[in-house]
């Protein structure tokens, strides 16, 4: 007996030598690293922490993962947040938003997809307090973390700009995706979002209600589909309705879309070359709306 | 209740300081059939009914196989072979989609059931226990010790399928003072840290193995996750049966190593003395041998192997490509069994690693059908490990993280030589501590073991 106290003893220290560093690490270091998304719902946990460390943006995005390829850099304006839940609704981002005490002066929210519901796990999470740091950090996953950072650091704004433009400045892609699309045409064939529609759309007029009452402007835009999409019943359904709750026209953010240069690689999402072009047209679009005071 | 929720933990606490309790030594048996009883009910109490049937009709059988057993032996693995049929195999021909009504409310509730987790593991303890008890003249066991071999909890669900003559002399009362405390502790830090730290991080990445999500995959990662697959399906069942065996001899039940090192195989009969070798040997001993074994000529082994692979591969369950990984498996067997002499002749050190990563490469390609069951997609998924992938917007996975992630497997794998196992007996606890630690910090999302489901 006493020679297995001895090893659970030994045991214990092993144990507790390592929680104990983490812990103190935890607390020197938690928090300065974004850890390595390995899947959709790690990357939402990135975005959202991000959102809560850094200072309330001017300008903030809110959709479904059509809006996800609309990254930050992509728009020339600074103070640019995409808040969108890969995956997921407008609702979630918009209602974890709608919770922290500072707003920020636009919220533009993606009506394309509204059917889904919010998360109601991370309105939890985050929408009041904010995600409740751990108490130990993950060792393995903050050193890949760190790895990463020192390889590949964050480049310049002016760099990131100028590599952005030489993307624009090649042609669209060719990419075949006649598979992908069939497949989001069955899809969004068979799919009708109307009841869902009905009780979200209700969700978002509360919602807007409520921050616009706090000052925020918030301003509805919508992404374009490949063209056999756009006329498949889930986007003719959800359009005819979020259009019939919103008539008013100053409640849109209204885009023209060069379709000849935009691709979709999967049929839905827009490939990087056409959503750096889509940011900067909604950004346009955006400067023009405010600038005109309406 | 899966063996890595809070939930399971208090329960073992509850059930093993009950058991060791001096009023409770005479009725251990009966303690740990109760406590495996509620562990099975915790998850499918509708099925209870069905485990019953199961241990009643093997011991009814038991007794009838003990009086006459050229007779009833072939009905009561009839028996349990019919179960398993019913239940694993009934949609096969009748998909729960086109299922009608019979009118009869008893049929339609059997047809409706679910696959009973764990069946394909008891129903071969039950035939193990019909054929061991009864090669010798000797008094039936009595029904509480039929109940505790079949249903034991750390084995019922996924095994090690233990056989009979090794598990019913365990039998004994059993005093706290015996418990190897050590060994147990060592295999259940050893289960938790293989399934938490390796499996279920691994398995976040693998999910991009699922269709339609690999199709934006790149072609070197889709080779990539086919390894990372293997890796994680080792490490996941290898988690399982070592907890399992921890958890045995927490309650003083040696059960068989499941395991031992299978990706250095050098050739493919090796692999299969080393991986999930509980299932082998029961093949062997239970399906093989009875065949006739390699005892009636080349093309009869050969023949034999094929059976006794397909069957194992359908084992696992009712679909195309498992029947399709057991007949691969039973393919390299026989091609490599009459070259076998020769490739032994010309073995040499620099060709040994040659064959280890051949029989490594071809066992991991394999794997593809256990994670697609899907003819249709395993199929698709193959073809795009040799396509050029040209999806503008692939799947980042994070290769440093799979390697860390993977590490402990290859470290397992690895040789220990005379220096290196002093310096490891001594630093032992301290590292089994560290693994522990490190299975808690660094634990992936909850998943399902991957055996649950045969």
């Amino acid at each position: 007996m006493r020679a297995i106290l001895i090893w659970l003893t030994k045991w214990g220290i092993g144990f507790g030598a390592i929680l104990l560093a983490c812990g103190v690490a935890t607390i020197w270091l938690g928090g300065s690293v974004s850890l390595p998304a390995v899947t959709v719902r790690d990357g939402t946990y990135v975005v959202l922490d991000r959102y809560f460390r850094e200072a309330v943006p001017r300008i903030v995005l809110v959709g479904s993962s059509l809006t996800s390829r609309l990254r930050d850099e992509y728009f020339v304006t600074p103070g640019v947040f995409n808040l969108t839940v890969t995956g997921g609704s407008p609702l979630t981002g918009l209602e974890i938003v709608a919770g922290r005490p500072l707003l920020p002066a636009v919220i533009l929210v993606e009506a394309n997809v509204l059917s889904r519901p919010a998360d109601a796990d991370l309105v939890e999470r985050y929408a009041k307090a904010g995600r409740s740091r751990p108490w130990f950090f993950r060792p393995v996953r903050w050193a890949v973390a760190s790895y990463e950072r020192w390889n590949h650091g964050p480049e310049s704004r002016a760099r990131v700009a100028a590599s952005l433009d030489a993307l624009v400045r090649q042609p669209p892609d060719n990419f075949d995706n006649a598979i992908y699309l069939k497949r989001a045409l069955n899809e969004f064939e068979a799919d009708d979002p109307t009841e869902r529609l009905q009780f979200n759309i209700l969700l978002l007029k509360q919602l807007l209600d409520s921050v616009e009452k706090r000052g925020t402007r918030v301003l509805l835009f919508e992404l374009p589909y490949e063209e056999s999409l756009e006329r498949a019943r889930f986007a003719v359904i959800s359009r005819r309705m979020v259009h019939e709750a919103f008539p008013e026209p100053d409640r849109w953010l209204h885009i023209d879309y060069p379709r000849e240069e935009l691709r979709w690689a999967d049929g839905v999402h827009m490939d990087e070359r056409s959503s750096i072009l889509v940011s900067r047209l909604l950004e346009r679009a955006l400067s023009a709306r405010l600038g005109s005071g309406s | 209740m899966t063996f890595t929720s809070w939930q399971f933990g208090l329960f073992v606490a509850l059930v093993f300081g009950v058991y060791y309790l001096p009023w409770v030594r005479r009725f251990q048996v009966q303690w740990l059939v109760f406590a495996s009883l509620f562990f099975y009910g915790f998850g499918q109490p509708e099925l209870l009914p069905l485990l019953a049937v199961a241990v009643f009709g093997t011991y009814l059988f038991l007794i009838l196989t003990l009086k006459r057993r050229r007779i009833w032996l072939p009905f009561g693995i009839a028996f349990n072979l019919g179960l398993l049929a019913f239940f694993k195999y009934k949609f096969l021909f009748l998909p729960p989609d086109k299922l009608v009504s019979s009118g009869a409310p008893l049929i339609d509730f059997l047809l409706m059931l679910p696959l009973p987790i764990g069946i394909s593991f008891f129903v071969f303890h039950n035939i193990s226990l019909l054929v061991d008890l009864t090669k010798r003249d000797q008094p039936a066991p009595n029904l509480g010790d039929v109940f505790l071999y079949i249903i034991f909890f750390p084995q019922l669900v996924s095994g090690p399928i233990t056989r009979a003559e090794m598990f019913m002399p365990q039998i004994v009362p059993k005093r706290f003072s015996d418990v190897a405390f050590i060994d147990a502790a060592k295999w259940i830090v050893m289960g938790f840290f293989f399934k938490l730290y390796v499996a279920n991080n691994l398995n976040e990445m693998t999910a991009y193995m699922a269709y339609p999500l690999y199709q934006t995959l790149q072609t070197q990662d889709k080779w990539l996750l086919v390894l990372l697959y293997s890796y994680q399906i080792y490490a996941d069942f290898f988690g399982y049966s070592a907890i399992a065996l921890g958890l045995g001899l927490l309650f003083g039940y040696r059960l068989p190593v499941n395991f031992n090192r299978p990706y250095v195989s050098s050739s493919f009969s090796e692999f299969w003395t080393r991986w999930h070798i509980s299932l082998s040997s029961w093949l062997r001993n239970y399906l093989y041998i009875p065949l006739g074994g390699n005892r009636r000529g080349a093309a009869r082994t050969y023949l034999n192997l094929m059976i006794v692979m397909g069957l194992g591969g359908l084992w696992h369950g009712a679909g195309l490509g498992y029947l399709l990984w057991g007949l691969c498996h039973g393919l390299l067997l026989v091609i490599e069994r009459p070259l076998l002499p020769y490739i032994k002749g010309l073995d040499s050190t620099p060709l040994l690693p040659v064959r280890v990563g051949f029989v490594f490469l071809c066992v991991t390609l394999l794997w593809i059908f256990f994670k697609l069951p899907d003819f249709d997609q395993a199929s698709g998924y193959i073809a795009g490990m040799f396509t050029p992938s040209v999806n503008p917007n692939p799947t980042k996975i994070f290769y440093n993280l799979a390697l860390l992630y993977s590490l402990p497997v290859m470290i397992q794998h690895l040789p220990v030589t005379g220096h290196f196992k002093q310096w490891r007996s001594k630093a032992e606890p301290y590292l089994y501590g560290m693994l522990a630690a490190l299975a808690f910090l660094e634990a992936g999302p909850e998943s399902a073991f991957i055996y649950f489901q045969f």
